[in-house]
């Protein structure tokens, strides 16, 4: 038990009586690994974080009858261990003689079902995303992690109309559906219709990022997932939602955005728990994939607005009323007049500056200030925006998704911040990702120092030495 | 149309013998169960059996066998005039006309939905004729998810393809490193 107390330990039922298990078992549990421990050392908020869920304590009120697991249960080899298999049905048979059974012969549909129930497999997995297009993005590394830990599992996404043209970029997702969760209102129709559709997909696994009251919670308990995570108020708010719900977690403050690139790293840290023999499943980093439509696109837009490929750099982040400006939530003041982008602009040597524009009326001010052979190229999709910083020599923005995009194509940029914290909580590991974070000394990101963005721009220079 | 015909027996006596005695009314009356009985083999002229001083006749012009259109009376009375009476008479069953109002009410609604269909721009519109279908209207299909689904599908089809290609090309390159090694060697 001493190796056990030294460890997190998952919240999973099976894990909190590890000595109850035959010894093969034992040998094969995952916190005797040493890389698990190496793992939560590195990264200490995360470990600190899981304590506070491990010290939660279980809700009575949720199963009165569930007194943990028995200690003599005893499991047989299937469906027991591991993770489960990528593809469990095989493809259907058409010589089958029996015509109407659609799985070929040998196929046992009878213990089809078993890994769910013993093993927790996922085969179908619903996530609703709170908030726009930044918050969208950054939950990609969580589809990519609930791929790795469940091979085979089918992700839908239930997000905002906005947020749910992120998932151009993501190749892990089926299904995307446009609700709204942050709306209080919803129209009757278009909840009742919504809470039918996922019902009747019948999810294996619900997770939502919205902070759940009993009203969000009731919706996703109507979904009749198995598992239904979600966040929840971290007040009063909350009162309720347990009980519909099977994992909570409570997030730092009311905002879930401000906790920056790992907003999501409770939830994250829950899907990528250790079970049995599997061991701890790392978060992969963010990445986008772009499709080759999108690129063409695109290309033709900014070769439409005078630029070559390669030769340009992407500025994104001028201040608009658009809706399209993909900023995030746990930063309001992430956007600098066109003024400020024209020095800046103007200090770029050897590349073309194209301007970003969230909105066509932006295009006239942008013509005013910058003149009117200025590359302006039109975009308000997150696709579009990752597929024109793909084909860039780099980016300069603020806090928008550009950054974001930028990090996961690999592109260096230099990223402008209303103050140094923010700069670390959204751009964590900047060096790595050829980022170079300029923040303002004031907390304010319009008094911020121009002449060290200048400076900063020389990384472009050096990649194009590079290349 | 027995009722037609005690009209016509019935009330013409009434109208033209007010001042007749009393035994004439009762003469008439008594005569109705007969007329009754022999009017459902009417067809065409008929001669009724009046008083000595009067004779009628009554011509009826069906329009269907059931169904009487027009009857024409003709009254002779000794040294008067002949009086000719026409009666048009439009008679359907409670039936029929129940029948004839289904009909038209039918008709009616059959026809506000088809003809007002024909011009309706909802059917050439692209909501309707877009999204697949046969142009039946038995369907409206949301195609927009299936085309964003497939599409995510191929995306991840193109990932593994270079995936692979990168991997190949890696494996190539270190059999090409070595075959170098062993002509060095």
């Amino acid at each position: 038990m001493a190796t056990a107390s030294l460890h997190p330990k998952s919240l999973s039922p099976f894990l909190t009586n590890p000595l109850s298990f035959p010894s093969p078992h034992f040998s094969k549990l995952s916190f005797l690994h040493p890389p698990h421990h190496s793992h939560c050392t590195k990264r200490p908020n995360l470990l600190h974080a899981q304590q506070a869920i491990n010290n939660k304590k279980k809700n009575p009120w949720l199963d009165p009858f569930d007194d943990g697991e028995d200690p003599e249960m005893e499991y047989g080899s299937l469906f027991t261990d591991g993770k489960q298999d990528e593809d469990p049905r095989p493809p259907e048979n058409p010589d089958n003689p029996y015509g109407f059974l659609k799985f070929p012969a040998g196929f046992t549909v009878e213990i089809a079902s078993l890994g769910q129930k013993i093993r927790g497999d996922v085969r179908r997995c619903c996530c609703v995303v709170s908030g726009g297009v930044y918050e969208n993005l950054l939950f990609f590394p969580a589809i990519q992690l609930i791929k790795d830990r469940y091979p085979g599992v089918q992700v839908d996404i239930i997000a905002s109309a906005r947020g749910k043209q992120t998932y151009e970029l993501n190749k892990n997702v089926r299904w995307a559906n446009v609700y709204d969760p942050d709306d209080d209102f919803p129209e009757p129709a278009e909840y009742t219709d919504m809470v039918g559709l996922l019902k009747s997909r019948y999810y294996d696994m619900v997770l939502s990022t919205k902070l759940a009251g009993l009203g969000h919670a009731a919706f996703l308990f109507m979904t009749t997932a198995r598992d239904r995570v979600s966040y929840v108020y971290p007040n009063v708010n909350a009162a309720g939602a347990g009980l519909l719900l099977s994992e909570t977690f409570t997030p730092d403050s009311l905002n879930l955005s401000d906790g920056g690139y790992n907003m999501y790293h409770q939830m994250l840290d829950w899907l990528g728990r250790p079970f049995r023999s599997v061991p701890r499943q790392v978060v992969p980093p963010l990445r986008v994939s772009i499709s080759r439509k999108l690129k063409e696109v695109v290309e033709a837009k900014y070769k439409n607005a005078g630029a070559e490929k390669g030769r340009y750099i992407v500025i994104h982040g001028i201040e608009s009323d658009s809706k399209a400006s993909m900023q995030s939530r746990g930063d309001t003041d992430s956007l600098l007049p066109i003024e400020v982008w024209d020095e800046i602009a103007e200090a770029v040597r050897g590349f073309r500056p194209v301007f970003v524009i969230p909105h066509e009326k932006v295009r006239e001010d942008v013509e005013e200030v910058v003149g009117n052979d200025a590359s302006i190229v039109f975009v308000t999709t997150p696709g579009q925006l990752a597929a024109l910083i793909n084909d860039s020599a780099g980016v300069i923005a603020t806090n928008t998704a550009a950054i974001q995009l930028a990090n996961a194509r690999e592109k260096p940029s230099i990223a402008l911040f209303g103050s140094e914290e923010k700069g670390k909580l959204f751009v964590p590991n900047a060096e790595e990702k050829k980022c170079v974070i300029v923040s303002s000394k004031t907390g304010k990101l319009i008094d911020i120092d121009i002449e060290a963005v200048k400076r900063a721009i020389q990384i472009f220079d050096v990649s194009l030495a590079l290349a | 149309m027995s009722e037609a015909v005690m009209g016509f027996t019935i009330i013409k006596p009434h109208i033209h013998s007010f001042i007749h005695t009393t035994k004439l009314e009762a003469n008439s009356c008594s005569r109705l169960p007969r007329q009754c009985s022999s009017t459902g083999l009417f067809n065409g002229w008929q001669q009724l059996e009046g008083r000595k001083s009067k004779r009628s006749s009554i011509c009826k012009a069906n329009a269907l066998p059931d169904w009487p259109l027009m009857a024409v009376l003709v009254e002779h009375m000794d040294g008067q005039r002949d009086l000719i009476t026409h009666k048009f008479v439009w008679h359907l069953s409670d039936q029929a006309i129940k029948n004839v109002y289904a009909f038209y009410i039918i008709f009616t609604c059959w026809g506000c939905l088809f003809f007002s269909a024909m011009k309706d721009p909802f059917y050439d519109s692209e909501q309707y004729r877009g999204d697949g279908g046969d142009g039946t209207g038995n369907w409206v299909y949301e195609k927009q998810d299936d085309i964003e689904e497939s599409s995510r599908a191929e995306l991840w089809r193109e990932e593994l393809i270079e995936e692979i290609e990168q991997k190949v090309g890696g494996l190539r390159e270190l059999e090409e490193a070595g075959k170098k090694e062993e002509l060095i060697k």
